[in-house]
């Protein structure tokens, strides 16, 4: 064997487990013993084993519950069976259980070294499986994106038609959704992926500054301008564009912008040439924007110019069976980030996971896993590493009242219009007012 | 090195002159004690080498970096059908058994030269787990794994390059000057 291996030996018999553990030692192997199975799965916990030599006959809970409990929770972990009952039907069920070997006690040492060369050889197969799965994913996947429900796989499947076009695109979605990141793929399968990817939040920028940053301004232009400085239509020259919560510029941003998307012309601030321009707009919103074209607040002409093409990224609470998946991308990059050895979610929270609404997505859903990696002691973690989330709505127990529920939709709408009272308003169909008046007698409060 | 019952003096003697050449070390011969009675498996009509370090880690050697206890009866472990030798790793005692060395795989008798090659192979072995070396991947080793007499005939006496060192470093920290093996 190339490598050392950490090994559980499980027996009731104290003669048995010295035995081993001695005869393991002499390889070098990591090794820790266990007297029943209910201690062997509370040290799995703790720490991951890579092999178990497991004692079928012992009290309370036996080999084969131990074979069966372990491969549900910890499927990579190779278990071979002692026994000195052994029978071809105990044999044949553990292999069929998912153990790697059957050995009868007492056994020819030099059976137990062809087992260890198996599961050697077993190993270095798996590690050259893993990497060449990784290295297929790595080619395959898109960038962060990870799910396998079919609203993100319809997303996938228009990644790359979307990216061959040369048409501007409106990636909607809540926050938090993975928006930049679908933007990001567009950009990286689009003939423009050698240029540059610029992206711009401008619900975090003052329009005067966002108007500076976007076209770039002559040296002398303003107070302060004492360099010419090329804006950002002009730097992402033969790449994209992203302009982020793109719901939030000024109608009047607006109208420039439409000009340069018309024209593929700008004028630097204080300059009177114009500068051919070369890039592909990708924009994103969480808010609805046909309601604001509707209601006024969003010019028309400039939403079907940015608007050619939409994309919808659903939200996680729509895509619960990918948060397992998602789950295990985040424990991996963590794991590895912290250099802890935290790799798995006990079932318990894991249903906790998919029951909990996140209102925040899959940033939401990622912070959460890195404050538990870095928080835990345990290689597991449990209910109570995620005590911290917020109860969703539809994890409220029991019967509700009227007036809880009436509050709680208000707050989800307010949540929904980011806290905009007018817009919550439209949506309730109740007068600002009303609206002002239920807030205060709920006393709901903007989260900070 | 301490018989156990009767062993005969030229493996006791030839044992000890390997330890010397191989580990630096003088290995005295002491007097016989009892064969094990108390180790003995009427099931499995063997003897347990458990049992035996266990005794012999209770008797007074405490002019001795290690112990090695002969013996010409058959040894097991539990979970073993049989054992040639048994040694913790690390610790002082070791045991090594003449019993199956004595014959060969098709049932013939061994000549004497490659019984004292075996006994000196083992004996070999199980104090280099004393002294805390594990066993090697290399099949031209000392310390790799024989499990049957084929391999232990095709090993030649010779510990790799990194038992070597190893055993250098472990001699070392007990305060004895190794020489270099052959």
């Amino acid at each position: 064997m190339d490598e050392k291996m950490s090994i559980m030996i499980v027996d009731d018999e104290m003669i048995v487990r010295e035995s081993l553990y001695h005869w393991f030692k002499k390889y070098g192997h990591v090794v820790e013993t266990a007297s029943s199975g209910h201690e062997a799965l509370e040290k799995l916990e703790k720490l991951p084993f890579e092999v178990l030599f497991v004692d079928i006959k012992m009290p309370v809970m036996d080999g084969i519950e131990l074979l069966g409990k372990v491969k549900e929770e910890y499927p990579d972990t190779i278990v071979i069976i002692i026994t000195a009952y052994g029978s071809i039907h105990t044999a044949v069920k553990a292999m069929k259980m998912g153990a790697s070997d059957y050995l009868l006690k007492p056994f020819e040492p030099d059976q137990l070294s062809l087992v260890l060369e198996k599961i050697a050889n077993q190993r270095k197969l798996t590690a050259e499986y893993q990497y060449i799965k990784g290295r297929l994913e790595a080619i395959t996947r898109f960038d962060n994106i990870i799910g396998e429900s079919p609203a993100m796989q319809a997303i996938f499947d228009l990644i790359p038609e979307v990216a061959h076009s040369d048409s501007s695109v409106m990636i909607m979605g809540e926050t938090g959704t993975g928006k930049e990141l679908v933007a990001k793929a567009i950009h990286a399968r689009s003939p423009r992926s050698k240029g540059p990817f610029i992206a711009i939040n401008c619900g975090a920028i003052p329009d005067t500054l966002l108007e500076s940053e976007l076209f770039g301004h002559q040296k002398g232009a303003f107070t302060g301008a004492v360099h010419t400085r090329k804006g950002f239509l002009e730097v992402v020259t033969g790449g994209t564009l992203f302009l982020d919560e793109i719901g939030e510029i000024s109608p009047r941003m607006q109208i420039d912008l439409l000009r340069v998307l018309e024209d593929k012309k700008v004028t630097r601030v204080g300059e009177r040439e114009p500068i051919d321009l070369d890039f592909r707009l990708i924009s994103a919103t969480r808010r609805d924007l046909e309601k604001e074209v509707i209601a006024g607040t969003f010019r028309e002409d400039f939403f079907y110019r940015i608007n050619v093409i939409t994309l919808h990224v659903p939200p996680l609470r729509k895509r619960k069976g990918d948060i397992p998946l998602l789950v295990q991308h985040f424990l991996n990059k963590y794991s590895h980030e912290t250099t802890k050895q935290v790799d798995h979610v006990r079932r318990d929270a894991m249903e906790v996971l998919k029951r909990y609404d996140w209102p925040g997505n899959v940033r939401e859903l990622e912070n959460a896993i890195e404050r538990a990696v870095v928080l835990s002691r345990s290689r597991t973690l449990g209910i109570e590493d995620f005590s911290f989330l917020r109860p969703s709505r539809t994890q409220l127990p029991g019967p509700r009242s009227l007036r809880e529920t009436e509050r709680d939709h208000i707050q989800h709408i307010l949540e929904e219009c980011d806290w905009n009272v007018t817009g919550a308003a439209k949506i309730l169909k109740i007068n600002r007012v009303t609206l002002h008046k239920m807030i205060k007698r709920y006393n709901l409060q903007r989260p900070q | 090195m301490v018989p156990f019952g009767e062993v005969s003096e030229i493996v006791l003697k030839v044992i000890a002159a390997h330890i010397l050449g191989y580990f630096n070390l003088d290995a005295d011969i002491l007097p016989r004690i009892e064969r094990p009675a108390y180790a003995y498996d009427v099931n499995r009509q063997q003897y347990n080498a458990a049992t035996i370090l266990k005794a012999l880690g209770s008797m007074p050697f405490h002019d001795y970096v290690k112990v090695i206890g002969l013996l010409e009866v058959d040894l097991f472990v539990p979970i073993f059908t049989h054992v040639f030798g048994e040694a913790k790793q690390g610790g002082k005692y070791a045991l090594v058994s003449l019993y199956r060395l004595r014959r060969n795989s098709d049932g013939s008798t061994p000549p004497e030269s490659l019984l004292l090659e075996r006994a000196a192979k083992v004996a070999l072995h199980e104090l280099g787990h004393l002294f805390n070396l594990l066993h090697c991947m290399d099949r031209r080793c000392l310390m790799y794994f024989s499990g049957g007499l084929q391999e232990l005939d095709e090993m030649p006496f010779y510990f790799c390059r990194y038992c070597s060192k190893y055993l250098g470093d472990s001699l070392r920290s007990h305060g004895i000057n190794p020489t270099p093996t052959k």
